[in-house]
């Protein structure tokens, strides 16, 4: 019988299709909306992401992610390398500044310093060049940052540098050799990164930590975070703990501050609540669609059930039937809308360099949530299934 | 004449299977073997207040083995309400109805459910056949609900199409057979599991006289044996020559039974 059931379900094409369409589509909606939200947290946090290396962040204690800083004293380095269970503690500046271009255009910068001696955390350079050439003076790499077309200088000698702006000057790409000019102090660029894009999307000025703060408007305090990595044998949680016990700063590991900026994102951009937003209308369009689309199939379907209990089927039997009618859409529909949902995901994320990012859980999410929805128009097709009158099955009611 | 023997597994698994339901309640009670229905008194009424329509006011019936019944009346006289009792698919409100040494009252729900599945076959007026499913598919369904394996159940399915006369359609789907064809899938349907009572509601009333009849003569040439009764509710004169006895119903009781060749003054 339960073959029946499939029969009925495939046989009646029209449905089939619109119902396959309507939870492939969802699953696709789901799961493409929370890859997409992978997409800009794994952005958001790209700097963290970036630092690899360090097993735990010292911060001040009102940081809360990697979006909105504060800096702390110079002392901090100092007092975190004498934590027992550090094995290198390295400094991180981070500041923003406007850059000055030759043709006298100019464009917010967020200034990255690393350490002067390991210059850990600087991404690689485009053309395979060394990050090696940070360690020349004023010298600094570029890198767009998730943005486009902003890196850009005049093409011809004539218009670098004249008396008045050449704004409209035809430009090209900034390169090695290229100069900028950042608080009336000189930068020369020693090349182009490919670090991860970031969002909200910026242009990043990678150098090292002296040379930032040479650069950047002058302050009290420099030292935004100070990268600890941990001994061998000591877990990251427990040393950020004990950092933070010793120094009274903010320590967490970079797992836990990748988390700690995603929840920070959530609460506090304004542009994740509205995508958020938009989502989860989405999402409930298309769950709204499923489920309707499922109980229709089985609620025009209701005579035919009938004559099948007026015929003798159990309830267990005709429970069994729509189980694997609902079943069935909701396999096929899923593992459609994933497949869908990769190929596109992969191809905007390759051609538009999309933020897509398809994490362990998304396809759970977007597969659960489906089977969740078909399993509740299941029950809701069930009860009227159950509750019929085979006596309908006789003409002229 | 085309003599339909059952499948012996087939029939050997029904016996098991009606043995569940009740052993062997006909002895204790003490019904008449040669009955294949006896009701007494059956009412019932729709609805409450003053939409209450009072469908059967106390339904006196006996239906034997063996017999082609009619069942006749204006509409609304409560044709319909009345098969649906006897084919426990609806409940009376009062009296007692005995179907094929059942006594449907002391049924619980899924006792019917079984109870229909292996001993009762139908057949509608707008034939209701699986519009997704192949003919031998849909006469196959009664067997399939019974728990025959599939295999067993369209040999089955082929042999019943064969003796109603439609071996060359076994795989056609409903909707590319004619009205009498599929009426004829539906009386193969009916048969297929070999039960003791069919119950026919306006059988003919969706084809045309000459279909209606040739589909009437197929229904008693195949479905009428010794051990099976046979009801038919009818609007349909022309068809009373093919009912063995014919009952009259008017405004919910039976008023009247006569024998088939004695029907000239119904027409
Ligand atoms: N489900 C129902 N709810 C309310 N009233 C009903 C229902 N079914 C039948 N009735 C009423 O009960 C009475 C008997 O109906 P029934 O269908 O048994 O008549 P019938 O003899 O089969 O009529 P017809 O020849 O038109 O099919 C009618 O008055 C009908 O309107
Ligand atoms: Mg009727």
């Amino acid at each position: 019988m339960l073959r029946v059931a499939l029969k009925m379900l495939i046989g009646d094409r029209v449905k089939y299709v619109g119902l396959l369409f309507g939870i492939t589509f969802t699953t696709f909606l789901v799961t493409f909306a929370a890859s997409y939200f992978c997409g800009f947290m794994t952005r958001g946090f790209a700097l963290v992401a970036e630092n690899g290396a360090a097993d735990v962040w010292v911060m001040d204690p009102a940081v809360a992610s990697v979006e909105q800083t504060s800096n702390m004293a110079a002392s901090a380095l100092g007092r975190v390398r004498s934590v027992e269970g550090v094995a290198s503690a390295v400094p991180l500046a981070l500041g923003t500044a406007e850059a000055r271009f030759p043709n006298g255009r100019f464009q917010p910068f967020q200034v990255i310093g690393v350490d002067d001696a390991t210059l850990s955390g600087v991404p690689p350079l485009e053309n395979g060049a060394s990050s090696a050439a940070l360690r020349a003076p004023d010298a600094a790499i570029v890198d767009p940052g998730g943005t486009e077309d902003k890196l850009e200088t005049p093409l011809l000698e004539a218009d670098q540098w004249p008396p008045e702006p050449h704004l409209d000057a035809p430009t090209r790409p900034l390169a090695a050799g290229d100069e900028l000019l950042i608080n009336d102090r000189r930068v020369r660029i020693a090349g182009r990164s490919k670090a991860l894009p970031r969002f909200p999307p910026r242009p990043l000025l990678y150098t090292t930590f002296s040379n930032a703060t040479r650069i950047l408007l002058p302050e009290r305090r420099r030292l935004t975070f100070v990268l600890a990595t941990a001994t061998p044998g000591v877990m990251p949680g427990e040393l950020a703990a004990r950092i933070h016990a010793r120094t009274g700063l903010r320590a967490r590991a970079s797992d836990d501050f990748k988390a700690d900026t995603v929840r920070w994102f959530l609460t506090n951009s304004e542009d994740v609540g509205d995508i958020a937003a938009m989502l989860s209308v989405a999402m409930s369009v298309g769950f709204g669609v499923t489920g309707i689309m499922l109980y229709m199939f089985t609620h025009e379907n209701l005579k035919q059930y009938a004559v099948l209990k007026a015929m003798g089927a159990t309830s267990k039997l005709l429970l069994g039937m729509i189980a694997v009618q609902t079943g069935l859409c909701a396999l096929v529909g899923a593992g459609l809308g994933l497949g869908l949902c990769a190929t596109l995901g992969r191809f905007v994320a390759e051609t538009a360099d999309f933020p897509f990012r398809m994490m362990w859980f998304t396809p759970l999410l977007g597969g659960g949530t489906v089977v969740l929805v078909s399993v509740a128009a299941a029950a809701i097709s069930a009860r009227s299934v159950l509750k019929l009158e085979p006596a309908i099955v006789f003409a002229g009611r | 004449m085309v003599i339909l023997e059952p499948v012996e597994d087939v029939a050997r698994e029904k016996m098991e299977q009606e043995q569940h339901i009740t052993g062997n309640v006909s002895d204790t009670l003490g019904l008449r073997h040669d009955l294949a229905v006896r009701c007494r008194g059956v009412t019932k009424t729709y609805g409450t207040g003053d939409a209450k329509v009072m469908a059967l006011r106390g339904v006196d019936l006996e239906i034997r083995c063996g017999e082609l019944l009619m069942l006749a009346g204006p509409s609304g006289c409560g044709k319909t309400t009345l098969i649906s009792i006897i084919a426990a698919i609806l409940e009376p409100d009062s009296g007692m109805c005995e179907v094929l040494a059942h006594d449907l009252q002391h049924l619980s729900q899924s006792e019917r459910a079984h109870f229909r599945g292996v001993a009762i076959g139908f057949v509608f007026q707008l034939f209701n056949l699986l519009p997704a499913l192949t003919a031998v598919e849909n006469v196959a369904v009664p067997l399939l609900i019974n728990g025959v394996s599939r295999r067993r159940a369209e040999a089955r399915a082929r042999e019943v199409l064969e003796a109603v006369g439609l071996g060359e359609r076994l795989s056609a789907l409903p909707a590319q057979l004619s009205g009498g064809q599929q009426q004829r899938v539906a009386i193969a349907r009916a048969l297929a599991h070999d039960p003791k009572l069919i119950v026919c509601d306006e059988p003919t009333s969706n084809l045309d006289h000459e279909t209606g009849r040739n589909m009437m003569e197929i229904l008693r040439r195949v479905g009428r044996s010794p051990d099976r009764a046979l009801i038919v509710v009818t609007h349909d004169t022309r068809i009373y020559e093919f009912a063995d006895r014919i009952a009259r119903m008017e405004d919910g009781k039976v008023v009247e039974i006569v024998e088939g060749a004695e029907s000239e003054h119904l027409r």
